[in-house]
This record gives structure tokens, sequence and C-alpha cells, in this order.
């Protein structure tokens, strides 16, 4: 259950690559050796590791086509443990070690293996891997930010504090905690001295006026192929982000999901670990299985005592029956121009009144945007700066039908070649839709601010808010071979 | 200072082996702890220099002597330092954790460690900061995890303080309950394994462990056991899935104090940080596996919340728990839902590819209730996951690399066995559907990385349903058609068929799919042929010519077609590359089963190579090949290349500069001779062989002849030497032995051609000597070396010789000189054989006569000398019979004058006369005044080594 060694590299694509931090932990090493007896393979320098590491990631020699020991057709990808094959001193594979790359950083541990090495074991029977991943990611949350947008400035001061953020969260190897994004924006005073037990994921206790903000935020996504041989997909999932200031070492909030009447219920429900306690019924529908038209429909009910700063709460998937925006895109070769032809239709159960609301159409594998002579019913178009995108601003609304055209002809003409895509060639091509809107959500979910209880003495101030945005929303070419996107609706 | 302690310390960590190489470990651990008790420095300098004593203890602390000084001296720095450098004494427990378990101190129970035990202990008992700074908590907290460490390493260490740490968790209100709480159930734990090792313990003794109060000698044994344990079994995790054993203590339904400890534990875990639950669960669970009088229904209440975490360990340690009680605590029901909810995580939009990748392997390793097969640590699918659940988790493009192999690998498993029911498999439809899509995506240009990920893709799919007749061969031409488009991805295909053949024995896809490969290859126009196509086209026909299943005739007509035409302007071109290319191809064909089929016409392209080729190094071989092709044997041919390619070998290829020349390289290192970097062998002088009865020996009779015949039987004697070469060699005895402890490649070596080279013109030159064979383990070979003296002076010879190893290397090796002494070159009296002691005896006094009388007309070189020393007359005897014997003229038992006669070749006489007086006289005459120098060094030297005896 603990870690030998971690390391933070920093490179681009396998270029500039360095490591700017690591750490090993010797008396997990020790533990290492006393388990492994005589299969006991030491882990190298750090200059060894980094070359092993980029040579198991495919990064290493990122100039060269073709490197046997990166590209071999066996390497077993597909796990999230790798293999370091080390050469000396001592020859053997250091195994496992994992990675979580975002950006330019790749962090990477070395579990430690505390069952019989020979043969190997499985992954799944070492705790030390689920903690290790935990770790990671939470180690790669505190030096990107949430966000997960690095900056350079920001980044060196993150790493510099790392030391004495892993003397809190691991000082031995063993992990503890994930490190605490900052201190928490509100005032925190320590534990009065009292029977109640601070729970060890809780910095301090809030002092100040207490609220309580519960944020919906659904994300629809959808392919649609505008084609009677293949089903169109589109599936949603939401979050529940909150935010507590509540007083007390312990206080009880719950927070109650609704779904209107006849709305299909939420399914693979996960929560955060501050949840109490849950009622088996919401756990049971699952997108996975058969659709049990008679399963739990709610309210759902999270009672939990909230963590210092903000967290996510629970998620759940949906199956809505319809998409919000319903597509056709039409695309004809007529020799050196391409015909246009695009139909969005809103769905009447959408709120009309978009926070922005954007179709991107890019062209790949060839020459640059000439000419666009194309009508929109409504919106505004615009061709990017590099001449391969067609930008349609619908804005904040659509008209009252609910449905806007873009009809006309491209030629393509431009001096230069634009950018290519292995995927889009020929009339394979694609409409990318980026919208959000406000105060609602697509399987009608809410969280009512009177549902929101809090068992304190003072009454807290109650924001809710929920909206729907969405994420890899196509609509493909009609016209054009489209790639399957799941396997599920074909089978 | 600072600064210059910060850049020494990462220049450390860069790489510690080279920092220590120039310095010492002693004499950097010692700056380290100077510095530290250095009150001038700042603290966080201070915590920099602790570092490396917790990173790297073992490097620094070369002995546990050293370690427990070391610790002695972190514990009094420790001691001195104020209290409100928090940070600076929490790195200094960690140090001194390092530093103690490392170097073994800690196991040993050394004084050190005792100390430091000690003060963890009163620091983690220590509240006194309840009311102060909550940054002196982290102190405590920091011991918490010490003490934690160091009963990992040494479990049992702190038996004797369950009950002690059992309350200071409980009294603990404060976040570092968390501490406790995770030393408390580690030191259960392992108070618990070490009582189900114990003989007879159960119910009482687990009461008494929980209560503190253990009898002395109980103590004693728990002490015994603690030395003793070697064992790293203690160490492991206890949850081995259905086909683990895990030792368990009979303690019958009794342990209710047990079970309320573990319900304490359980009922606060939620209290914990997600990691620390997760390890706190995961001891819990080890305990009541170990005592079967707690139920496991003690976890029930914690099983809801746990099922519906989003944290990947919480969930983890579930599935730890359900492979440790299986249908004890999780029903059918259960294990269905498990198994649904492992396949929605696998696929949920909001967790990382690393976390999904977790559970597709969590998947294939699901621990079930009732599981069919052996828990062997293969992946296996659950009887559960139906292609309809799993159809979730088909790949598709839009997949990252990994994740689509993930899910590729899966569902081939959940079509495999769909497949095994003999339905048509839409399932595996899919598969190959989503195979060629990838396939296009590569041939419309795709990344490296989706080069890589197809090729992985298509093994993948091979490896399950390469038997599958659809798919065999679309698959194979789909390749080929790919293989035309892209040749740049030769290697990957090559690397394919490799994998595929190595293996997928039983299947022979990999020559089908190399057959079509060579047809695609020569039947494509040539007339489109690129320069880089034709590269990789070699490349990819040298592949295919090491299939010896495969016909090879269209092989050798594409080379011919490519390089003969008078049009082709490669040849021309003379590019070396390519060449070697070309060549690559035919040293295959050279040993390609079907040679002699191939014979002319690969004659015919070796020699249009050898005589067109613009580059004389391919030219030189191509005629090389062309010269082994046309006059070795087939099986001395493939003898010769066998050896050079299986010593590269196909899978261990040399990634070198000259990695291009490889294809000769087994070759040339064939045909080249090596040299040696020491000696391996040398002659060491043998003793004479036992000749055929000397005349010494013989019985001759004295009064043969009379002194009168002295001249004639000088006549008779000089006129032997008409005879050309009479008695004109010497023969030198040796042995040809290993040198010691040298290379045990070289411990068999054949076909040895010595060679000697002579430092003067005294001798004539010598011819080689064969030795067919040397064994280190076997009677060294003798070797008899004719030398053949012009004057027969002390020489020194220079010896060399060529071998061959047993791969077939040859060698050439410098040998030690041989010294060639000057008693060497004497030999006995070439006399008739018929002649008795008689006859020698006169001739011995015609020499003798000759030799000092003045003007003996052809003995211009004539001289007579004297040499005396001090001999006792039983010394002189032993001298005699010792050098002498086979060259004395006289009787042995005539003590009172020998007459010694050494013959030196080729016309050389040395006669001794010596005398029993005091001292000693060596009268010596000589046809050859050269010598005297030398016969008065040799007789000093064996002179004086007889005083000796």
């Amino acid at each position: 259950m603990s870690v030998r060694a971690l390391w933070i590299i920093s490179h681009e694509k396998g270029e500039h690559v360095s490591i700017c931090f690591t750490r090993r932990f010797a008396t997990v090493e020790h533990r290492a050796k006393s388990l492994a007896g005589s299969s006991y393979i030491s882990v190298p320098e750090d200059n060894t590791v980094l070359q092993l590491l980029l040579t198991e990631l495919g990064l290493s020699d990122p100039d060269k086509a073709y490197v046997a020991l990166r590209d071999d057709c066996l390497h077993r990808q597909r796990s999230p443990a790798l293999e370091l094959h080390v050469d000396s001193p001592g020859k053997g594979i250091l195994w496992p070690v994992l990675t979580i790359s975002h950006g330019p950083l790749t962090l990477a541990c070395l579990p430690l293996v505390d069952v019989p090495a020979e043969p190997r074991p499985a992954l799944a029977s070492l705790l030390s891997v689920s903690q290790g991943l935990t770790l990671l990611a939470g180690l790669q949350t505190f030096l990107l930010g949430s966000g997960g947008k690095p900056d350079s400035e920001g980044l060196a001061s993150r790493l510099a504090m790392l030391p004495s953020v892993l003397l809190q969260v691991c000082p031995l190897g063993t992990p503890l905690d994930v490190p605490l994004l900052g201190a928490p924006a509100t005032p925190t005073v320590p534990t009065p001295a009292g029977n109640q037990k601070q729970p060890a994921w809780k910095t301090g206790l809030h002092r100040g006026r207490a609220a309580v903000n519960v944020a919906l935020m659904e994300t629809v996504r959808s392919m649609q192929y505008g084609n009677r041989s293949r089903q169109d997909l589109w599936d949603v999932y939401g979050t529940v982000m909150c935010k507590c200031e509540v007083e007390g070492v312990l206080p009880n909030v719950t927070v109650t999901l609704t779904l209107p009447p006849n709305g299909s219920p939420l399914q693979d429900i996960l929560v955060h670990p501050c949840v109490t306690s849950l009622d088996s019924s919401i756990l049971t529908a699952s997108s996975v299985d058969n659709f049990d038209g008679s399963a739990f429909s709610g309210p759902y009910k999270f009672p939990f005592s909230p963590p210092l700063e903000p967290f996510r709460l629970c998620s759940y998937t949906s199956q809505v029956p319809v998409p919000p925006i319903l597509g056709t895109y039409q695309l004809r070769e007529e020799e050196s121009q391409l015909r246009v032809s695009v139909t969005l239709k809103l769905h009447e159960s959408v709120k009309n009144s978009f926070e922005y609301c954007e179709a991107h159409m890019p062209f790949f594998n060839r020459d640059q945007i000439g000419v666009a002579d194309v009508k929109v019913s409504s919106g505004q178009l615009d061709v990017s700066k590099e001449k391969n995108l067609l930008i349609w601003a619908l804005g904040q609304k659509f008209p009252k039908s609910r449905e806007v055209t873009m009809d006309g002809k491209i030629i393509f003409s431009g001096p230069t070649p634009g950018p290519t895509d292995p995927l889009c060639t020929e009339l394979t091509a694609y409409i990318k839709l980026y919208f959000k809107v406000p105060d609602m959500t697509l399987s009608g979910c809410c969280v009512d601010q009177h549902s929101v209880q809090v068992y304190s003495s003072a009454k807290p101030r109650i924001i809710t808010s929920r909206e729907l945005q969405s994420k890899e929303y196509f609509i493909w070419n009609s016209t054009g071979s489209a790639p399957v996107s799941s396997g599920q609706m074909i089978l | 200072m600072a600064e210059n302690w910060a850049d020494r310390i990462s220049a450390f960590y860069r790489s510690p082996s080279r920092f220590l190489s120039g310095t010492t470990a002693e004499a950097f651990l010692a700056e380290l702890l100077h510095e530290l008790r250095d009150d001038r420095a700042s603290y966080s300098v201070k915590v920099l220099l602790l570092s490396p004593l917790c990173e790297y203890p073992t490097l620094l602390c070369l002995s546990d002597s050293v370690g427990e000084e070391t610790a002695l001296e972190l514990m009094s720095v420790f001691v001195q330092c104020p209290p409100k450098s928090v940070q600076f004494r929490c790195h200094l427990l960690l140090a001194l954790t390092s530093v103690l378990v490392c170097t073994s101190c800690v196991s040993s129970r050394s004084r050190a460690s005792q100390d430091f035990l000690d003060l963890l202990l009163q620091i983690a008992q220590d509240t006194s900061d309840l009311h102060g700074d909550s940054s002196l908590r982290s102190l405590r907290a920091t011991a918490c995890d010490c003490l934690r460490e160091l009963e990992a390493c040494s479990p049992g260490l702190l038996s004797q303080c369950l009950e002690l740490v059992g309350g200071l968790r409980q009294q603990e209100t404060s976040r570092l309950h968390q501490a406790y709480a995770g030393l408390h159930i580690l030191v259960l734990r392992n108070a618990v394994y070490q009582l189900t090792q114990e003989i007879g313990a159960g119910a009482e003794h687990l009461k008494a462990l929980l209560g503190g109060n253990t009898s002395g000698a109980w103590e004693a044994e728990l002490d015994s056991g603690l030395m003793n344990n070697t064992d790293s079994a203690i160490l492991s995790s206890l949850i081995l899935g259905p086909m683990g054993t895990v030792p368990t203590l009979q303690t019958g339904p009794d342990c209710k104090e047990l079970r309320s400890v573990l319900s304490s534990l359980l009922e606060e875990s939620y209290l914990l940080t997600p990691l620390c639950q997760a390890a706190l669960l995961h001891r819990v669970t080890e305990v009541v596996a170990m005592v079967p009088g707690v139920s496991p229904a003690v976890f029930r209440a914690q099983l809801l919340r746990l099922l519906g975490t989003s944290e990947v360990c919480l969930l983890h340690t579930t599935l730890l728990m359900k492979c440790a009680f299986t249908d004890s605590l999780f029903s059918a029901e259960d294990e269905a839902f498990i198994l649904q909810r492992l396949v929605v995580l696998c696929q949920h939009p909001l967790l990382s590819t690393p976390e999904k990748l977790f559970y597709m392997d969590c998947i294939l390793h699901f621990p079930e209730n009732r599981p069919i097969g052996f828990g062997d640590g293969d992946e296996a699918l659950p009887v559960l996951l139906t292609p309809r659940l799993a159809s979730a988790l088909v790949p598709t493009v839009f997949n990252d690399s990994a994740t689509m192999l993930a899910r590729l690998n899966m569902l081939s498993l959940v079509y495999l066995e769909e497949g095994e029911e003999g339905e048509e498999s839409r399932g595996l439809a899919y598969l190959y559907e989503h195979l060629t899509s990838l396939l296009h995506i590569v041939e419309n240009g795709g990344s490296r990385e989706i080069v890589v990920t197809f090729f992985r893709a298509a093994y993948l799919f091979l490896f399950h349903f390469c038997h599958v007749e659809r798919y065999f061969l679309s698959l194979i031409e789909k390749l080929c058609k790919l293989y035309l488009r892209h040749t740049h991805l030769a290697p990957h295909f090559i690397n394919l068929a490799d994998h595929t053949q190595d293996k997928l024995t039983e299947s022979h896809w990999a020559v089908v799919f190399l057959k079509a490969l060579q047809g695609f290859v020569t039947e494509a126009p040539l007339a489109q042929l690129t320069l880089q196509d034709l590269r990789w086209h070699l490349k990819m026909l040298a592949r295919v010519a090491e299939e010896g299943e495969i016909q090879q005739q269209s092989t050798l007509s594409f080379l011919s077609s490519v390089i003969t035409p008078s049009s082709s302007s490669l040849c021309v071109s003379g590019d070396w590359r390519l060449g070697n290319s070309l060549l690559g191809v035919c040293r295959r064909l050279l040993v390609h089963p079907s040679l002699d089929s191939l014979l002319i016409p690969l004659a015919d392209v070796l020699q249009h190579l050898t005589c067109r080729y613009g580059d004389t190094d391919i030219q030189d071989h191509a005629r090389l090949y062309y010269t082994l092709l046309t006059t070795l044997s087939r099986e001395k041919l493939a003898g010769v290349l066998a050896q050079g390619s299986t010593e590269g070998g196909r899978q261990v290829k040399k990634r070198s500069l000259s990695c291009i020349v490889a294809e000769s390289e087994g070759l040339t290192s064939m045909l080249t001779i090596h040299q040696t970097e020491k000696t391996i062998f040398r002659l060491s002088e043998a003793g004479p062989e036992p000749q055929e009865e000397t005349q010494t020996e013989r019985d001759l009779k004295q009064n043969e002849t009379g002194p009168g015949e002295a001249n004639a039987a000088l006549d008779v004697y000089r006129a032997q030497f008409d005879v050309p070469g009479f008695a004109s060699e010497i023969t030198l005895n040796y042995q040809l032995t290993h040198i010691e402890a040298t290379d045990s490649h070289f411990d068999q070596l054949f076909s040895i051609r010595l060679h000697f080279n002579l430092t003067d013109d005294h001798y004539e030159e010598l011819s080689d000597i064969s030795v067919p064979c040397l064994f280190r383990e076997r009677t060294s070979p003798n070797v008899r070396l004719r030398l053949k003296p012009r004057r027969p002076y002390p020489t020194t010879l220079h010896a060399s010789a060529i071998f061959t190893t047993q791969d077939g290397l040859s060698w050439l090796t410098e040998l030690p000189h041989i010294h060639v002494a000057f008693q060497q070159a004497f030999l006995p009296l070439p006399a008739p054989p018929a002649w008795g002691r008689g006859r020698r005896l006169s001739l011995f006094e015609g020499l003798w006569d000759e030799m000092n009388s003045d003007g003996g007309e052809d003995l211009a070189g004539g001289a007579t000398s004297l040499f005396c020393c001090q001999l006792k007359e039983a010394a002189l005897t032993g001298l005699v019979e010792k050098h002498f014997l086979p060259y004395l003229i006289s009787d042995v038992s005539a003590k009172e004058e020998f007459k010694v006669l050494f013959f030196l070749p080729p016309q050389s006489h040395l006669l001794l006369r010596i005398r029993s007086e005091d001292p000693v006289h060596f009268d010596i005459a000589t046809d050859n005044w050269q010598l005297l120098p030398h016969i008065s060094s040799y007789l000093l030297a064996i002179t004086s080594s007889q005083e000796d005896t």
C-alpha cells in the first residue's frame, strides 16, 4: 500500500525532457527488497528511469519512424501499468510503473508489490496500484490546477512546494491524502476541544455566515449521422458541484435531486466519499443494463458532511429521448467546389435561450477556403483565420421556427494546403456544435432550493443553479462515410 | 555556502553514483552531519541536507554501525533543535526512520533504534500541542507515521504498545486520529498475524493482546518470534484470491473485544481521507480473514457507501473484500451489481484514462464468488460478463490508444467465447470492421502513434482470431495493399510477422502473409518503383527469404529485373546502403533451403553486382558471396553463413551506428581474424621424451678398442657429416597449455597453427606447427620444436598462433616468448650407433688433442679454457649425474676424471675433463672459441646451484 518512488517529468512531445521532481522512499524500498527476495530489481538512477519511461510511453526518439524497443507490437500498452526493462545493474523488469500525463507533465510512480511476485500478480490484487493512481491524480491536480491549464510560473512555484506538500500527504511512501488546492477561501479555526472527531479531510472549521451553493451541470454528447442505416447517438451526464460554508465539526447537509414526472431515472450514480449513507435504490439504475421502467426515479437524497473546499457531490448519467439539437449535414462535391447544406433544429423541450451556440465546420485534406458563398437563415458566418474552418455563430436564440439552415458552395483555392486529418478524408466531414444553455437540464433533474437541508443553528443562504452544455457534439455529413463511435447500437 | 549546498545536493540527485565517485560516502556523510550541527546554517538548507539521508540511506551509511552512529548524531541534532522549527524536526524524524530501517538497526533492535522508538512514542503521546500552534501538531503526525513505517518494516515491533496506541486513537479528536488509526490497525494486524503463527494460540491470547496485559513469558515468546522472523510472509498482503490460503486464529465465537475494536475503527473510517480509509479497510479485511470468529458482516454497514463511491481506491478495497470473503459477504446479486458497476466505470466520461484502464484490468481479474478457472494471474472473463454487457466497451476510433487496445483485448476474449458456440459472431465482425477502419486511418496518413496502435491492434486480433478463416486472408490482402501504399511501414510489418510467427506457433499466418507480400512486391509494376520503395522492398524480401517454405524465384527475378537492365541507374549510382540491402537479400538466399534451384540466377545477380555495381565495397562483398556460392559445398556455405546470422539473431538486433552493415556483420566476423586481448596459451617446457636407450645406458665395453685408433675413429666420425643434414637439428619438447583464468570462450580451441619468428640469425627459419585441438580440461598436447642452428647460441623465439573457437570465429594470439638456453642446444655425441665406449673415448681423446694442438688447420676457432670451483666429491658426482649423463664419455664410476662431450649442431664440440681435485678443475676444449663465454656461464650456473644443495 505504498510507493517505492515518484517522478515528475516535463516534456514537449518527447523533446526538452527533464525530471522536475523525484522522490525515493527508502523504507518502502527496504520492504520491497525483503518481499521480492531474489527477484528484487532495484530502481536505477533517474536518468536511466527517464529514458526507459520515455521509451515505454512511446516518446523516445521522436524523430525516428520506427524504434524496435518503443514500437514493438507485443507491447502491452493497454495496461495502466508500464514495465521498465532495466538493463544494468541487475537485469530485470521494474513493474508496475503507473503514469498519468497531462499536457507537458507526466507523473509516474512505482507501487510496492506486496503479494508474491511470481507469477506476476494481477494489478487488481495490489491496493498500492489504486492508491498510486489516486496520489498521482492528486499531485497532477495540485500542479496544474483543477482546470488542467499549465502555466509555467505557477507550475514552478508549486513544484517548489512539493517537498513540504509530500511531508503532509506522503511522508514515507504511504499516501495519506492528496494535496489541497490552495488554502480555503474562508477563515477557518482550529478544532475546539470536544467529543466530536474532526474528519481528517477537513483542515479546519468554517466561521462566519453559512452558505450552500449547489450547481448542477449536465453535459450532452452526440453523434448524428443523418443516415437510416445508422442510429444517431446521444448521451447525457450530470455533475453536482457543491460549495458549503457551514459551521460545526461534522455538520449535516442533505441535497435532494428530483426528476419531473415521467423523467427517466438517473443512472450510474457515483458519490463523493463525504456522503454518509446511500439508499440502495439510488444505485440500481445502470446505463449498461436493460432499461427497467419500474426503476426508482427519485427523489435522490444525498446526506453528507461537507469538506471546506468545493467538491463534486455526485455524478449521474441519463437517457433522454431526444437530442437537444437535431442536425443534418450534406456535402456534395461539384467539380472544384463543395455544395453545403445544413439544417439544425432545436427541440421544443429545450429552452431557447443560449449563453452561446456555435457550429464549427472544419475542412481537412483540402486547400484553404477561397470563396465561401454560403447563406445562413440566422446567425453569422465567419471563415477562420487559418481558412479551413467555417464558424457559424447562432447567438443566443434560434428563430421562432426553432430551425436554422445553411446553404451554399465553398471553393477551395487557397495558396497553401490546409490541415490534414487521417479520419476526415474525402466526404467524411462533420459539424461540431458548441453550446451552453443556462438554467435547464435535459434530464429535467433539478435541485430545489428548499430541498437543501442544513442541520445547523444559523439559517444558511442557499443558492442553486443548473445548466446544460455540449461536448463532443458531432453531426456527420450524411453523404460521406462516418466512423463508428459506439458498437452498442450496431450489435 | 547555502547555494553551494543546493547545487551539491542537486548534483547528488542527478546521479548519486557519479557524485560519490568524486568523493566518498564517508566524507559526504561527515560533511552533511557537520553542516547539520552548524548553527549558522538555515533550517531550509538543513532540510535539504537531510534529503539524501532520507532517500539514499544505504548509499551513505555503508554499514549498520555507521547507520547507528549517524542515527545517534541525528538524534542529538533533534534534541538541540528548537521546537519552533517543526518542518526540520519532521524531516529529521523521517531521516532517522530511513537510516535506522535501511541499515537493519531496527530489525536488530540496536540501541539507537530503541532510543528513537522511545522518542517517537513520547512525541506521539505528547498532546500539549492541542492548545498551542496547530502547526506543532504535524510533528505528532509525522511521529505516528514514522511509528507506522517502523511497524510495517519490522512487523511486531510495537505489539506491546497495542493498547497504548488504541487509547491514543480513541482520545484524539483532532485530524490526527487518522494517523493513530493507521498505526493502530497495522499493529493489531501484525500482532494477530503473529498469534496465528503460535501453536495453540486462541481466544485467551487475543484477549490478552488487546487488553495489553500480556504475560511476561508470552512477551519473551513474541520477542523471540520477532527476532527469528526473517520470513517476508508477514509483510505480504493476505488477500490472495480464492486459491490463496490465509493463516487463521481459532478463537471460537468469543472475540467480543476484537469485534468491538474493529467496529469502532470501521465506524470512524468515514472520517479518514479516501487513501487512509482504503488502507484501513484493507487491514481490517486481513484481520477479519485471519479470525474466523469475527463475521465479515462487520463491513456491511459500509458497503453501500463504498459501492457508490467515485474514489478508485475505495472501490478497489471493496473488490479486495469480495476477493477475501466471496459469498460470505456478497450475494450473487451483489456480484452482478459490482460487475455492472465496473463496466460503467470503464467508460465513464468523468474518469481518467488510467482509472478506466485499471477498472478494465479489474474486470479481467474479477474476484468471482465461484470461479471456474484457477486464479493463476491470467486474464479471464467473469462468467457474468455477457456480450450484451460488454458491448458498452467496444473499441472505437475515438478512443485513445491504450483504451482502444484494452477494449479490443477484452472484447476479443468475449467474442472468442461466443465464437465457440458456433454462431455467426456479429461481435467479431464488428471488431474486424474496427480494425479495418484503423487501417484506413493509417492508410490516410495517420500519425506515428496511430500506426503503432494499429499494428498492436492487428497483433491482438491475430492473437485471438487467426484461426478464423474468413478474416485470415482478407486481413492479409488489406495489409499487403497498405504496405504497397506505405512502404516505409516495412519495419512494422516485419515486426508483426515476427511476433505472430513466434507467439502463434500453430498458425501459419505469418508465412502466408509474407508470401503474399512477396507476391505484391515482386509483381508490382517496376515503372512506378521509387528508390525509397525499393529500399523497403529489399528489407521486406530479405525477411521473406528467411522463410524456408517460401519459394524465392520471384524474389530473384525481381532482383535481377531491378539491377540488370542497362537502363537501370541503380548500379550506376552505386549507393552503398542500397547495395547492402541487395546483398542482404542475396545473403539470405545463400542459406535458403531451395538454394539448388536458385543457384544460377543468384550467381547471375551476384556476378552482375560484382562487375557493374558502382561501389567497390559492394562489389567486393558480391564477389565474396559469388565465390562462396560457387566454391563451397552447400553444407559449408550454410555453416559459414548461418553461424554469422545466429550470432546476431533476428530477435536481438544490434542498435549501433553500423546497423546498416549488420547484414554482413556476422559474415565479416566469420571471415576475419580477431585478435585476442590477452594471451590464451603458452608453450611450457616439457621434460625430454624417454628416448630410445641412449648410449650412456648401454653396457659399453671399454676394452673394445685401443687408444691407438683415435685418428681412425676421428675420420670415421667426420665422414658422417658429409651426409647433408646429419645431426643438424635439436629437438625441444614443449607442451601447449592454457594460461590460467582466461575467458571460458577459449576453453575449447581447434586447428591451432603455431608460427615462430626468429629474433636473430643464429638459427634457420622454423616451419609452422599444427595442433589439432586444445581443451582446457584435457591433457596438454606435446609440441616438438625442431631447431636447426647456424650457430648454437642461446636465442629467443617469438611465437604466435591462429586458432578457431567453438563458435567458428578465427583468432590470432601472441604467445609468451620462448627462450632457448645454451644447454638446450647440447646433443650427445653423434657417433655411429655401433660404437662402444672405447671408440667414443678414443674419439674424445682425438678431438681433445686436436683442439689442444695450436696449429690445427681446420680448427681455427679452437680454444681451451679452465673453470674451477669448490665442490665436494659427492656434489660433483651429483652434478655429473644430473647434468652431464647423456654426454658422458667416460664411465660414471671413473670418478677421478669425467670426460664429457657436448655436440652442438651443426658441427661444434665442447669437451670437458673434470677432475675432482680441490678445487674441482673443469678443463675445457672446444673447436669454436665463441662458445666459451656461454659454457662458462653455464658451468657457473650449474655448479653454484649444486653448491647450494
